[in-house]
C-alpha cells in the first residue's frame, strides 16, 4: 500500500513541477509578486512529495517486499540491512529517483533561501529547475519505474550485484550525485539571470556557495569512488580513465573553472558572460554524464539502438537543456553588460588562465571519452583511449596550471607584480628545489618522474603555507600576534589556501606512485613472495561462510626485514544467490604508503596465486582530495559568502570588504 | 596597455593554449590509441606483428594450460580464427572457458599474442562489450535466453 | 478504502501548497517591488548587526553603502511598479487556481493510472508476510547447514539433509552438487540417486537428460523397485519418442506399486494421456502429490508465478517454450496448449520464435495446439 502511495507521490510531484515551472514565469513576466510566491511553497511541496516516494520505495527494500519488481531484481533476505538501504540506489530506478530526490532537495533549499536570494531570480531559478524535474520525473515514470509490481511475488530477490555490496559504494552515489545536481543550482541561476537580461556581482555572490558545495561534494564523491575502485577491483589501480569516470571527471573540471570565474565576476564584475557560459556547461557535463552512465551507450553502442527507450530518452532531455540553454544563452548573452577588462598581471589574470587551461584540460578529457564511441557508430572501428593518451595531453595541460597556482595566489588584484610576487616565493622555491634534489640523490635510479611530482606536490603545500605566514607574519609583531592575524583572516582565504595545499597533497600521492613496486608468484603454505622492502609469507588457506556468500580467505604474514608488520586476509568470494565471484584485496596501511594484497586462482597442486604491492604515500591521494573539500567546505562558512547561503536567517551581507 | 592590447594579449594567450592543446590530442591519437581486433581481424586486416592492440573473443575451451610460476596460456577464438595467447599474472574472476576476454599486448608472430593484461571488466552477462558486439555480427550470440534463471 | 482518502489528502495538500501563496495575495502585495525588497531587508539586516556588535561600524558602513548603490541600480530596471493587485492581477490569481485545481489531480491520476497498479488498492496481496518469516527462518538454518559444511565436506548426511531445501529455494544446481557429495560419501543407494536424478531432471525444466537417466537407470538397478526411477525412466522412454516403452513401464510401475501409493494418480494420469489402458482406480487414492517429493504445489508456484509475467509483460520465445513445458510435466495439457496459443499470438510477428513455439508443441505433442 505504501509502495502505490509512494508511486502516486511521484504523480502528484510531476503535476505539482508543472506548476512550478509555468506559474513563476508568468509571475516573473508580468510582474506579479503573488505568482512568483508560488515558487516557494511547490517546490517544498514537489520535495515533500519526491521524499515520500523515496521513503516508500527504502520500506519496501528493508521489508523485501518482493511484490516491487525492483526489490526482486536488487534485493535479497539475507542481504546485510546496509545493503538493502544502499541497494535503493544501486540499481539504475532507484538511482534515478535519488537523483531527483537531490534535485528536488536543492530546489527546497533554495526555497528556503528567501532572505539571500532577490524574489524575482529565486523564481526565475526554481522555474529552470522545475523544467529539470519534470524531464527526469517523467523519465523516471515512462521508463525507469521503480515501482513496478510484480504479483504473485517470488519468494526471494536475485540480490544486489556483488561487486556493489561494499560500504565504499553505499555512500558514494549519494555524494557524486549531490555534486552533479548540485551543479544543477549553478546552471538554474544562469539560464534565470538569461530570462532576466540582468547579471552582477550580486548573482556572482548567490551563486558561489552553490557551486562550491556542489564542487565540494562532487570532490568526495570522485576520490571516494576512485578509493573503492582501488581496493575492491582488486588490482590496485585507483584510476583508469574509465569513460565512467571521465564522465564525473568533466563536470568537475568545468566546476572547478567555474568556481574561481565566479570569484572574479564578484570581486572584478569581469567574465560575466564567460561565467554564465560556464555555468551551463557544467551541468551540461553532468547531464552528459548521466546519460553516458544511464544509457547503456558505454555497455554496447548497439545495446544502446536495440533498446532505445531509455538512451534516446536521456538524450532527448540532454538535447533539450544543452541545446535550449544555449540557444537561450545565444539570444540573451549580447544584451548583458559588458564586464571591464583588467590587467594580465593580476589575480583576476591569473585566473582567468586557471580558467583557460582547466576548460582546455576539460575539453582534452571530452575528445578521449566521447571519440571513441563517435567513431564506433559513424565507422564501425572499435578502439581503445586510455591511460597514455590522457597522459599525454591532460598532464601538459594540468602540470603548468599547478607550477602557476602559487603565483597566481600570492598576485593581488588588479594589478600584480610579477616579481615581487616571486621574491615572495623565494623561500618556496629554494625549500623545493633543495627537496627534489635530496630525493633524486637519495632515490638514485628510480623513475625521475616520481621526485619532480612530488617537488611539485610541495611547492603547492608549501605555496599555500607561504601565502598563510607572509600575511600573517611581521617581524616586530611577534608570534603571538601573527597567530591572532591568521586566525582573523577571512573563513574564505583560510579555505583557499587548505584546498589548494590539498591539490599539493593529492599530487605528491600521485607522484609517489611511480615508486610502488610488485611481485607475483604462486605460493605454496609456508612460501613468500616479495615486493619492494616487503615480503608476505602464506599463513594457511581457509574456508568461511556468511550469510549471502562463502569465499576462501589467505591469511598472509606481512615482513620487512624479516620482522613480523602483522597479518592481511584477501579472500576469493563466491556470492550464492548470483553465482558471481568477486576478489577481496587484503589492504596493510604503514604510514601514508600500503601494503596489497590480492589473491588469484587456487592451483591443483594447492598453491594459489597472490599479487603483493607495496604503494608508497598511496594515501595521500585521497587525504589530498578530503583536503580539498575541507577547504571548500571552510570557505562555505566565510560570512561573506553566507548572503548566498540558505537557512541562515542572521547573514551579515558585508558586500565591500575586499579580500586583502 | 590600451583596452585593444589587453584583449589581445588575453585571445592571444587563450589561442596558444587551444593549439597546443588540439596539436597534443593529434599527437596522442597517432600515438596510444588502441584497436580493437578479433582472432578473424588479424587476418582480415593483415595485422603485423609487433603491433600492440586489443584482443577479444572467447576462450577456446580445453585450451588453459597453466604453467609455473604463473604462465599462462590459452587461445582465443571467434567463429574464423584462433589465436594463442600467453599472459604472466592474475586472472580476472570471470575468466573461464568458452567466455569472452579481452587482452590487451603485443602480436608476436602471426597466430601468436603476449597479453600484458586480461580484463575484468564486463556486464553482468560476461561478455566484454567489444567481445559481444563481434559475436553478434557473426551471429554467434545467443542473448540471455540461456542466462534465464532456472527459478521466478 | 483507507488508500484512497490517503490519496485524496495527500492531492489535496499539494493543490494547497499552491493555493496558499496565492490566498496571501494581499500580504504579499503590501512588499514593495520584489527586486528592491531584498536590498531593504539587506540593509535592515545591517544594521541589526551592527547594533548587536556582530559588524565593525566601518565594516557594516562600507556594506550598506554598497547594498544601497545595488538598490538604486535595482530601482528601475524593471517598470518600477508591481502589479499585484487590480483586475488583470485577480484574473491571473483566478487563472492559476483553476490551473492547479484541474493540472495537478488530472495529472497525477492519469500517469499513475498508466503505470501504476491500482487494482492492487483494492486487493492488497496479503499472504506476502507470513510467507516472508518462513523464508527468513529457512535462510537461517541454511546458513548454519552451509557453513557446517564447509568445514565438513565429508559429512555426506548434511549434504542430503541440505539438498530439498534448495530445491525449496529454487536452487537447483546446488541441490544437484548437494546429492552427488551426499553420494559420493554415503553411497550410491536408490533412493539418493532416484532423488538426484530428479532434481536433474527439475533443473532442465522436464527434461530428462542422459546424466539423470544413468542415475535412474543404477537406481533400479540397485532396487528394482524404485518407484520414482521407474517413473523418470518412463518419462525419459515417453520423451525419447518410444510412447510403446514409456505406456509399458508406466504400467509396470502401476503394478508393482501398493494400490494407496501417492505416486498411482499420476501414473494414471500419464497412462491416459497416452491413450493406454488404465486399471481400475483404487477408491482409496486421491490426488495426492505425484511421485516428484518437492510437490507439485512448488512448482505449479513457480509456473504460475512465470504464467502471469509471461501473460502480464510478454517475454521471448524461451521463456513461453519454458513455461509450455512446465505445464506439460505437471501434466496440464490444456493449459499448455493455452500456453502455445498465447504465445502464438503474444509472438506473431516473429517467425523464428513462430517456429520455436512449434517445434516444442510439437515435441509435448501438443497436437491439437497446432494452428
Amino acid at each position: 500500500m505504501l509502495v502505490e502511495a509512494g508511486h502516486f507521490a511521484l504523480a502528484l510531484a510531476l503535476g505539482l513541477s508543472l506548476i512550478q515551472f509555468v506559474v513563476p514565469l508568468w509571475g516573473a513576466r508580468s510582474n506579479d509578486p503573488v505568482l512568483m510566491a508560488v515558487a516557494p511553497t511547490t517546490a517544498l511541496a514537489v520535495l515533500g512529495c519526491i521524499a515520500f516516494a523515496f521513503f516508500a520505495l527504502t520500506v519496501a527494500y528493508v521489508t523485501s517486499d518482493f511484490s516491487v519488481l525492483n526489490v526482486v531484481e536488487n534485493s535479497h533476505s539475507t542481504k546485510p540491512m546496509i545493503y538493502k538501504i544502499s541497494g535503493v540506489w544501486g540499481n539504475h530506478e532507484g538511482s534515478m529517483l535519488l537523483w531527483v530526490l537531490i534535485l528536488a532537495l536543492f530546489g527546497g533549499v533554495v526555497a528556503l533561501a528567501k532572505s539571500s536570494v532577490p524574489a524575482r531570480l529565486q523564481a526565475n531559478t526554481l522555474a529552470v529547475q522545475a523544467a529539470i524535474t519534470i524531464a527526469f520525473l517523467l523519465f523516471i515514470l515512462t521508463t525507469s519505474n521503480p515501482f513496478t509490481r510484480v504479483i504473485p511475488a517470488p519468494a526471494e530477490g536475485q540480490d544486489l550485484n556483488p561487486l556493489l555490496q561494499d560500504p565504499g559504494l553505499a555512500i558514494h552515489p549519494p555524494l557524486l550525485y549531490i555534486g552533479y545536481v548540485g551543479f544543477s543550482i549553478s546552471f538554474a541561476f544562469a539560464c534565470a539571470a538569461l530570462i532576466d537580461g540582468r547579471i552582477d556581482a550580486v548573482w556572482a555572490r548567490i551563486v558561489r556557495p552553490w557551486t562550491l558545495g556542489a564542487w565540494a561534494f562532487l570532490t568526495l564523491g570522485i576520490a571516494m569512488g576512485s578509493y573503492w575502485a582501488y581496493y575492491e577491483l582488486g588490482w590496485g589501480g585507483w584510476w583508469f580513465w574509465d569513460p565512467v569516470e571521465n564522465a564525473s571527471l568533466m563536470p568537475w573540471l568545468a566546476g572547478t573553472a567555474l568556481m574561481h570565474s565566479t570569484v572574479v565576476m564578484e570581486k572584478r564584475d569581469a567574465l560575466k558572460v564567460w561565467t554564465i557560459l560556464l555555468a551551463i556547461l557544467t551541468f551540461s557535463l553532468s547531464l552528459l554524464g548521466t546519460f553516458l552512465v544511464r544509457s547503456g551507450v558505454l555497455t554496447s553502442v548497439h545495446s544502446f539502438a536495440v533498446d532505445p527507450a531509455r538512451g534516446s530518452f536521456i538524450l532527448g532531455i540532454l538535447i533539450i537543456f544543452i541545446g535550449g540553454s544555449l540557444a537561450l544563452f545565444a539570444w540573451r548573452a549580447p544584451m548583458l553588460r559588458q564586464g571591464g577588462l583588467f590587467a594580465p598581471v593580476s589575480r583576476e589574470g591569473a585566473l582567468v588562465l586557471n580558467n583557460l587551461f582547466l576548460a582546455t584540460a576539460c575539453a582534452t578529457v571530452f575528445v578521449g571519452t566521447l571519440y571513441p564511441l563517435a567513431l564506433e557508430v559513424m565507422t564501425g572501428e572499435k578502439i581503445s583511449v586510455g591511460a597514455p593518451f590522457f597522459n599525454a595531453t591532460f598532464l601538459p595541460l594540468i602540470v603548468p596550471l599547478l607550477l602557476l597556482l602559487p603565483l597566481g595566489q600570492t598576485l593581488a588584484w588588479k594589478r600584480g607584480n610579477l616579481l615581487g610576487t616571486a621574491q615572495r616565493l623565494y623561500a618556496v622555491f629554494g625549500i623545493v628545489l633543495l627537496a627534489t634534489m635530496a630525493l633524486l640523490a637519495f632515490r638514485h635510479g628510480g623513475p625521475v618522474a616520481a621526485p619532480l611530482g612530488i617537488g611539485l606536490g610541495v611547492y603547492l603545500v608549501l605555496g599555500s603555507l607561504n601565502e598563510i605566514v607572509t600575511r600573517s607574519w611581521s617581524k616586530e609583531k611577534g608570534l603571538s600576534m601573527a597567530w591572532r592575524k591568521a586566525a582573523g583572516l577571512p573563513r574564505s582565504t583560510w579555505g583557499t589556501f587548505i584546498a589548494h595545499a590539498g591539490v599539493g597533497l593529492t599530487v605528491i600521492g600521485i607522484a609517489a606512485t611511480a615508486w610502488g613496486v610488485e611481485g607475483l608468484g604462486s605460493l605454496k603454505v609456508g612460501e613468500s613472495l616479495r615486493a619492494g622492502a616487503y615480503e608476505a609469507r602464506l599463513e594457511r588457506v581457509t574456508p568461511r561462510v556468511e550469510a549471502n556468500y562463502r569465499e576462501d580467505v589467505a591469511v598472509l604474514t606481512v615482513l620487512r626485514d624479516g620482522r613480523e608488520m602483522g597479518t592481511l586476509e584477501t579472500m576469493k568470494r563466491l556470492y550464492v544467490t548470483r553465482g558471481m565471484p568477486t576478489t577481496e584485496a587484503g589492504i596493510m596501511t604503514i604510514g601514508l604508503g600500503q601494503v596489497y594484497a590480492s589473491v588469484g586462482e587456487m592451483q591443483p597442486d594447492g598453491s594459489v596465486g597472490i599479487r603483493l604491492y607495496h604503494k608508497p604515500l598511496v594515501l595521500l591521494i585521497w587525504i589530498g582530495s578530503v583536503v580539498m573539500a575541507l577547504g571548500g567546505g571552510i570557505s562555505l562558512t566565510d560570512r561573506r559568502l553566507r548572503i548566498g547561503a540558505p537557512a541562515r536567517a542572521k547573514a551579515a551581507p558585508v558586500a565591500a570588504v575586499p579580500a586583502e | 596597455m590600451t583596452r585593444k592590447q589587453r584583449r589581445l594579449t588575453l585571445i592571444g594567450v587563450a589561442g596558444c593554449v587551444l593549439a597546443i592543446a588540439i596539436g597534443l590530442v593529434l599527437y596522442a591519437m597517432n600515438d596510444t590509441i588502441v584497436f580493437f581486433n578479433s582472432p578473424a581481424d588479424i587476418q582480415a586486416k593483415n595485422v603485423q606483428p609487433g603491433t600492440r592492440f586489443r584482443l577479444g573473443g572467447l576462450v577456446k575451451e580445453g585450451t588453459v594450460v597453466r604453467g609455473s610460476d604463473q604462465q599462462i596460456s590459452f587461445e582465443v577464438m571467434d567463429a574464423e580464427a584462433t589465436v594463442k595467447v600467453n599472459y604472466k599474472g592474475l586472472l580476472p574472476d570471470l575468466f573461464r572457458e568458452g567466455q569472452g576476454i579481452v587482452a590487451e599486448g603485443v602480436l608476436e608472430q602471426p597466430g601468436f599474442f603476449r597479453a600484458d593484461t586480461v580484463l575484468a571488466k564486463h556486464d553482468e552477462n560476461y561478455m566484454p562489450r567489444e567481445v559481444a558486439d563481434t559475436l553478434k555480427k557473426q551471429g554467434h550470440w545467443q542473448g540471455e535466453a540461456q542466462a534465464a534463471p532456472a527459478t521466478q | 478504502m483507507v488508500i484512497w482518502i490517503i490519496l485524496l489528502v495527500m492531492t489535496a495538500l499539494a493543490v494547497m501548497a499552491v493555493l496558499w501563496p496565492l490566498s496571501r495575495h494581499r500580504a504579499i502585495a503590501v512588499q514593495v517591488d520584489p527586486d528592491t525588497q531584498f536590498y531593504r531587508e539587506q540593509i535592515a539586516e545591517i544594521e541589526r548587526d551592527l547594533k548587536r556588535g556582530a559588524l565593525m561600524p566601518a565594516e557594516a558602513e562600507a556594506a550598506k553603502a554598497e547594498a544601497g548603490r545595488r538598490l538604486l541600480r535595482a530601482t528601475g530596471t524593471h517598470s518600477g511598479e508591481t502589479a499585484a493587485v487590480g483586475e488583470p492581477a485577480l484574473r491571473r490569481r483566478r487563472a492559476v487556481s483553476a490551473f492547479a485545481l484541474s493540472a495537478i489531480p488530472i495529472l497525477a491520476l492519469a500517469v499513475y493510472g498508466a503505470y501504476g497498479s491500482p487494482h492492487l488498492l483494492t486487493h492488497p496481496p496479503t499472504a506476502q508476510v507470513r510467507q516472508q518469516t518462513e523464508q527468513l527462518d529457512l535462510m537461517r538454518a541454511v546458513a548454519q547447514i552451509e557453513s557446517h559444511l564447509a568445514q565438513n565436506p565429508q559429512d555426506g548426511r548434511g549434504w542430503e539433509v541440505v539438498a530439498p531445501v534448495y530445491i525449496r529455494m529454487g536452487r537447483l544446481d546446488d541441490a544437484a552438487k548437494a546429492y552427488e557429495a551426499a553420494i559420493r560419501h554415503l553411497g550410491p543407494e536408490p533412493d539418493r540417486l532416484a532423488n538426484y536424478g530428479e532434481v536433474l531432471v527439475l533443473a532442465k525444466n522436464g527434461l530428462v537428460s542422459a546424466e539423470a537417466q544413468a542415475a535412474f537407470e543404477q537406481a533400479v538397478k540397485l532396487d528394482r523397485t524404485s518407484p520414482k526411477a521407474r517413473y523418470y525412466l518412463a518419462r525419459a522412454a515417453e520423451q525419447d519418442g518410444q510412447v510403446e516403452k514409456a505406456k509399458a513401464g508406466y504400467s509396470e510401475l502401476l503394478a508393482m506399486s501398493p494400490a494407496d501409493a501417492p505416486w498411482t494418480a499420476v501414473v494414471r494420469q500419464e497412462l491416459t494421456r497416452l491413450g493406454a489402458p488404465v486399471p481400475e482406480p483404487q477408491p482409496a487414492l486421491a490426488g495426492q502429490g505425484g511421485a516428484p517429493q518437492i510437490g507439485a504445489e512448488d512448482i505449479a508456484r513457480m509456473v504460475s508465478g512465470l504464467a502471469s509475467r509471461l501473460e502480464a509483460q510478454g517475454g521471448t520465445a524461451e521463456e513461453w517454450v519454458r513455461l509450455m513445458r512446465s505445464y506439460a510435466v505437471l501434466g496440464q495439457r490444456d493449459k499448455a496448449i493455452e500456453a502455445a496459443k498465447r504465445a502464438r499470438q503474444a509472438l506473431a510477428q516473429d517467425e523464428k520464435a513462430l517456429e520455436t513455439i512449434d517445434t516444442m508443441a510439437r515435441e509435448l505433442k501438443l497436437t491439437d495446439a497446432q494452428p
